[in-house]
């Protein structure tokens, strides 16, 4: 049986009613996880029974923002609770055994919400490749719907083409003149069936 | 009436590899509780993602923990694997089956001569390393590398094992079956060892499930679950039933790993009769899409390893997250402690194969 994972939000209020109906039903946590943000700390919880496991992700989480412990349905989570207030600087509270931020010997505090220089730049890259993309699918999809509009002007279009390819190797040019011919009798085709 | 006195266990003691302090809560000889403390070996190498890309993270997971490292870099190239998309060829995945089971084979001997050494039986500790330097040899063989084999990586394996080499494992794996089993017999057989081992630090199916246990722990107290059964990578293609013991005590869990060794060299031998020719490797080049996110799991020699990876669009990872079964097992170490003598202690900490390099990361 292949493993099957599954993603899905949640907030941070149905925490204990979703840990509760899991460990009822047979369920097994599996861990849990912070990603610092820009927002805050992404929470994900992950649960298994069988072959799926099932992630939850409470967004944007503050170190002011009170989350409550989940180690009374499920013990084992006391070691990643620790861990993410620890290195996080979250408030997850009432958790079964609490080192009282004293798990780890750290030498600075909050260590995993740093964002080292190297982060950002990738953050950054990131984001300048994702505007460049949106944006060039945007003009992309304009030029596209310009030219869908534009009324067709064949003697235009056939002098533009006649320009681009006069510097072309002779047999080239034939095959484009050849290519553009049979496009224009397959528009006219299909002109006609519509017309009909 | 007796006052609870409390007794520091650790961070050095001659039973542990590695550090871990436990403070013992003691009635007369009985502990009454025991409370973890970690943090000795902690190195924040989850952040290393940040400034090495997905390629280069591959070294920095193998290098967690020395006994684990081809299981680190086994399932942080499946995760990303996954997170990419790629499909590994054939051959690839039954190599990676190959040095997994010898990884899972040299830690359970490792583990073994440890627990024999804990429990005062030098020379049987003495035999089973000497055993375990056969596997790493074979390690040497095929990667260049005994402990970090730096041999796997995203999109496949960096080399191919012949046809000589893998009539060359199969070899071994046969020389050492005999004398293996007469190891085997000294831990399951011997009286003075089933008296150190028997009845203690006993865990219900019950309390295994609700700790959220995993690996030789876990089966030792009945429950069926192996990783291995999902079928990931060669794994689906192999005939295997996981090793269930119902005792739940210290000697179940030595029987377990014991039972596994001779499991992972029928595995092996299944692999290398049935590997597929082709290539081992496929050229991975792009870079995750932003928000991407994938996990998996895989079972290492210790129980499920859990990997998370989440893309930012860029060549390096926005968040790599690997939960080691250690970490799962610590809470059940607790139960398991409770109610015990002082004298066992060690073996009881012994018996669920800790690795802190691993859990602290």
């Amino acid at each position: 049986m292949a493993l099957i994972t599954e993603f899905h939000p949640l907030e941070a209020d149905k925490l204990l009613e979703l840990s509760a109906q899991r460990c009822k039903d047979g369920w097994r946590l599996v861990q849990i996880l912070g990603t610092n943000t820009e927002n805050g700390v992404d929470l994900t919880y992950s649960f298994m029974k069988d072959n799926v496991i099932e992630n939850f992700c409470i967004p944007s989480v503050k170190p002011e923002d009170p989350i409550p412990s989940v180690t009374g349905d499920f013990l084992v989570a006391f070691v990643f609770e620790n861990e993410i207030n620890e290195l996080f600087g979250l408030s997850i509270q009432n958790i079964a055994i609490d080192f009282g931020g004293k798990l780890y010997r750290k030498s600075m505090d909050k260590p995993f919400t740093i964002i080292s220089p190297e982060q950002k730049a990738a953050r950054e890259k990131a984001a300048k490749a994702k505007a460049a993309a949106e944006a060039a699918a945007k003009a992309a999809a304009a030029k596209k719907a310009a030219a869908a509009s534009a009324p067709k002007d064949p003697e235009a279009e056939r002098a533009a083409l006649e320009e681009k390819i006069k510097n072309m190797p002779p047999e080239a040019a034939a095959k484009v003149r050849a290519a553009m011919e049979a496009k224009a009798k397959r528009e006219a085709a299909e002109a006609g069936k519509a017309g009909e | 009436m007796s006052n609870a006195t409390v007794i520091p266990f650790g961070p050095q003691h001659p039973v542990l590899p590695e550090p871990l302090h436990l403070d013992l809560v003691v009635q007369d000889e009985t502990v009454v509780e025991a409370i973890p403390q970690i943090g000795y070996v902690h190195r924040g190498l989850e952040r290393l993602v940040e400034t090495r890309d997905y390629h280069q993270f591959i070294y920095v997971a193998e290098r967690i923990c020395g006994i684990c490292a081809f299981g680190h870099s086994y399932g942080y190239a499946e995760t990303i694997e996954k997170l990419l998309k790629v499909e590994v060829p054939e051959r690839a995945q039954y190599l990676r089956v190959i040095w997994h089971e010898l990884s899972r084979i040299h830690s359970h001997i490792l583990w073994m001569g440890l627990a024999a050494d804990a429990f005062g039986f030098e020379s049987l500790f003495m035999h089973c390393w000497r055993l375990r330097e056969r596997v790493l040899d074979i390690f040497e063989r095929t990667t260049g590398g005994r402990v970090i084999l730096s041999v796997c990586r995203v999109g496949g394996v960096a080399r191919d094992i012949e046809a000589s080499e893998l009539a060359h494992i199969k070899d071994v794996l046969d020389g050492i079956k005999d004398e293996y089993n007469q190891l085997c017999k000294a831990f399951l057989e011997d009286t003075s060892v089933k008296n150190r081992l028997v009845g203690i630090g006993y865990i219900s199916k019950e309390d295994a499930h609700a700790m959220g246990m995993v690996g030789p722990f876990l089966r030792a107290s009945g429950v069926n679950y192996d990783c291995r059964i999902l079928g990931n990578g060669a794994y689906g293609k192999l005939d295997y039933e996981p090793i269930i013991s119902n005792d739940g005590d210290c000697y179940a869990r030595v029987k377990v790993r014991a039972l596994e060794v001779v499991q992972s060299i029928e595995m092996i031998e299944q692999a290398i009769a049935t590997i597929p020719d082709g290539d081992v490797i496929v050229p991975v080049k792009h870079n995750p899409e932003d928000g991407a996110e994938a996990c998996n799991v895989l079972e290492q020699p210790r129980g499920e390893c859990f990997y998370y990876a989440k893309g930012n669009g860029t060549k390096n990872l926005e968040r790599m997250r690997m939960r080691t079964p250690t970490a799962a097992n610590v809470a059940g170490m607790t139960v398991a402690l409770k109610g015990c003598d002082l004298a066992d202690v060690n073996m009881i900490v012994l018996t669920i194969d800790p690795c802190i390099s691993c859990m602290e990361r």
